[in-house]
């Protein structure tokens, strides 16, 4: 197949797939529509999971506290103070940043196994602080009745009205996540993901471009926790507890992430499953661990890695992976 | 108010020696094997559990601690020589792993034990009241810190003075060299990581017996474990006997003088020891 049959092939999947998400309200339920707003604003979170464990090879597990903070925020500015839109929303990303920025100078000076493990006591003490912490963020309470603002007379209350506002963001958040990738920044990034200590031989101020893709990723988990507060009225400790956390790195793993829709792939299937599940059986989690131990074991590139060892003729992965067993360690 | 204070010291020392239990073996499996169990938090809650229904139904306390500690290795054995052993050397896959066990095991326990706290009944003659410079003071937590140190001088014993505590401690700087020696690495690995997950279905059955056992109780073990040995430097025993002796401290006067933030206040030594000294306490540059 010729290079310009595969483009236009893209991009006629890509408009329809564009039109059906942006007629969904026309055609579907109130239900469905919410569960698109979820995997939205998961979306967010895995893709800032995603770009760290995929394009830099560093495992994070305190995204779900910028998440966090960033409804705390609008809490505590919009629902208690009644601090207008913008502002509140802009200062909850200040926050994210502010404190991005202390995490990262501190967690960029490990790194693998150590920086896992420091970013999820980091993450472990956000919880700890916003659920023993009563005077200001109300333990175990949170903070409710936090509402989307009107904007230009639209009303964000409307589902379909927030659906569509959410859309455009994560489509415009994609967009330039995509072209991060792409830059020399990106490249830098994935170099550093291969070889940090080749990368800094070469010149390649290795700490700060780590420190940068740091920030980056935690924006896009705070607009993630932005749009979930808005959608949910409500934050509480429950958001940032550590299971969470695990919840979207296995959203990662599931659709693949070391591929750029891998993230988004993953929490949609992961959404759906939620819902699925939880209907479906009580123990819910023991599913979820199950279906995590499969996917590390014999399907460790993703849902995404399908196609491409299919295409490459080396057979469906589950069962390479089952037979090539011999030459580990 | 003298009296206060002494026995907030030795609430610190009895919460000092169930941290060391838990972490040493955490530290020991990561020092040799780079492996991090996040699954430590949840093998602490089968354990302490396991040993709950254990002094449920025969009253035996010590027969409770075994069995948390062998049902654990046990545990540990499977999981490391049926998947574990399958991802050795890829960090993400490892991690992976021990978090889908951790979810899994912590959902079957609130599937069987339940969402209520539980708490191992001690029997009475393990738990007499010892008066010691005027103050009086369970006994049982005297047991718990005599455990913990015989447990520490036993650990020092293998690891230092045997044959196979000295390919341990080869196997952590140079692993190839050691398996070209005629040692079977791997065998040393399993048993690490058998010893690791025997410490704390331990520590699980102690902390059992001095706090509750509850749903959700596993992620707060598992950071402990981890701010535990962050701090005292991974790998280190002695980092161990360290950081716990200061966090157990810390947790005691944090409960007492300041509860909206104690378990906030543990993280306070380890975001400075980071920011100064990122190997930990006495941990060596990896």
């Amino acid at each position: 197949m010729s290079v310009v049959w595969k483009d236009l092939r893209r991009l006629v999947l890509g408009v329809v797939a564009g039109g059906l998400l942006i007629l969904l309200p026309f055609y579907a339920g109130e239900y469905t529509v919410t569960t698109f707003v979820r995997i939205i604003y998961f979306g967010f979170l895995a893709l800032s999971v995603g770009m760290l464990v995929g394009q830099a090879g560093m495992i994070s597990l305190t995204q779900t506290a910028f998440f966090g903070l960033a409804g705390y925020v609008i809490g505590l500015l919009g629902a208690e103070r009644g601090m207008p839109f913008p502002w509140r929303d802009l200062i909850a990303i200040a926050a994210v940043l502010v404190m991005a920025l202390l995490f990262g100078l501190v967690a960029m000076r490990t790194h693998k196994i150590v920086f896992l493990m420091i970013t999820l006591a980091f993450g472990q003490i956000c919880w700890a602080f916003a659920q023993q912490n009563t005077s200001l963020l109300h333990g175990w309470a949170g903070i409710r009745g936090i509402r989307p603002p009107a904007i230009a007379g639209i009303n964000f209350n409307r589902t379909s009205n927030f659906y569509w506002a959410s859309l455009l963001i994560f489509a415009l958040g994609i967009l330039v996540l995509r072209l991060l990738a792409r830059s020399s920044f990106g490249l830098a990034l994935n170099g550093i993901r291969e070889n940090p200590r080749r990368m800094a031989a070469l010149g390649y101020p290795v700490y700060w471009i780590r420190v940068a893709a740091f920030l980056i990723a935690a924006i896009y988990a705070g607009i993630g926790g932005l749009l979930a507060t808005y959608n949910t009225g409500i934050i509480t400790p429950t958001t940032i507890q550590l299971s969470r956390t695990i919840w979207v790195l296995l959203m990662v793993i599931l659709g693949g992430s070391t591929y750029f829709w891998g993230p988004v792939v993953g929490t949609a299937v992961a959404v759906w499953l939620d819902v699925l599940l939880s209907e479906g059986t009580e123990r819910y989690n023991t599913v979820i661990g199950v279906i995590f131990v499969f996917v590390v074991l014999f399907l460790p590139g993703g849902i995404l890695s399908i196609s491409d060892s299919l295409r490459d003729g080396r057979g469906f992965p589950f069962w390479r992976r089952l037979y090539a067993r011999k030459n580990s360690g | 108010m003298e009296t206060k204070l002494l026995i907030l010291i030795l609430n610190g020392l009895t919460q000092a020696a169930i941290f060391f239990v838990l972490g040493s073996g955490l530290t020991l499996a990561f020092g040799l094997m780079r492996v991090i169990n996040l699954s430590h938090g949840a093998f602490y809650l089968l354990g302490g559990y396991i040993g709950y229904s254990v002094v449920h139904a025969t009253g035996n306390w010590p027969l409770a601690l075994i069995a948390g500690g062998l049902s654990i290795a046990l545990l540990g054995f499977l999981f490391e020589r049926t998947m574990l052993f399958r991802v050795r050397g890829g960090d993400l896959p490892e991690t992976l792993l021990t978090i889908a066990l951790s979810m899994i095991i912590a959902d079957v326990s609130l599937a069987i034990w339940g969402g209520h706290p539980l708490t191992l009944n001690v029997p009475a003659y393990l738990n007499p009241r010892v008066t010691i410079f005027g103050i009086t003071y369970p006994g049982f937590r005297y047991l718990l810190m005599g455990i913990s140190v015989f447990i520490a001088l036993s650990l020092w014993l293998i690891l230092y003075q045997t044959k196979l505590g000295a390919a341990v401690r080869a196997g952590v700087d140079d692993r190839e060299t050691v398996s070209a020696l005629g040692v079977n690495i791997d065998a040393i690995y399993s048993l690490v990581f058998v010893l690791s997950a025997l410490l704390v279905g331990i520590a699980g059955v102690l902390g059992g017996s001095y706090l509750q056992l509850s749903p959700g109780g596993d992620t707060t073990i598992l950071t402990y474990s981890l701010v535990i040995i962050i701090l005292g430097g991974m790998g280190s025993l002695l980092g161990t006997v360290v950081s716990s002796l200061i966090l157990g401290q810390l947790l005691s006067f944090g409960l007492a003088y300041a509860p909206q933030y104690s378990y906030f206040l543990i993280f306070v030594p380890m975001a400075i020891v980071l920011a100064i000294r990122p190997q930990g306490l006495f941990g060596r540059e990896l």
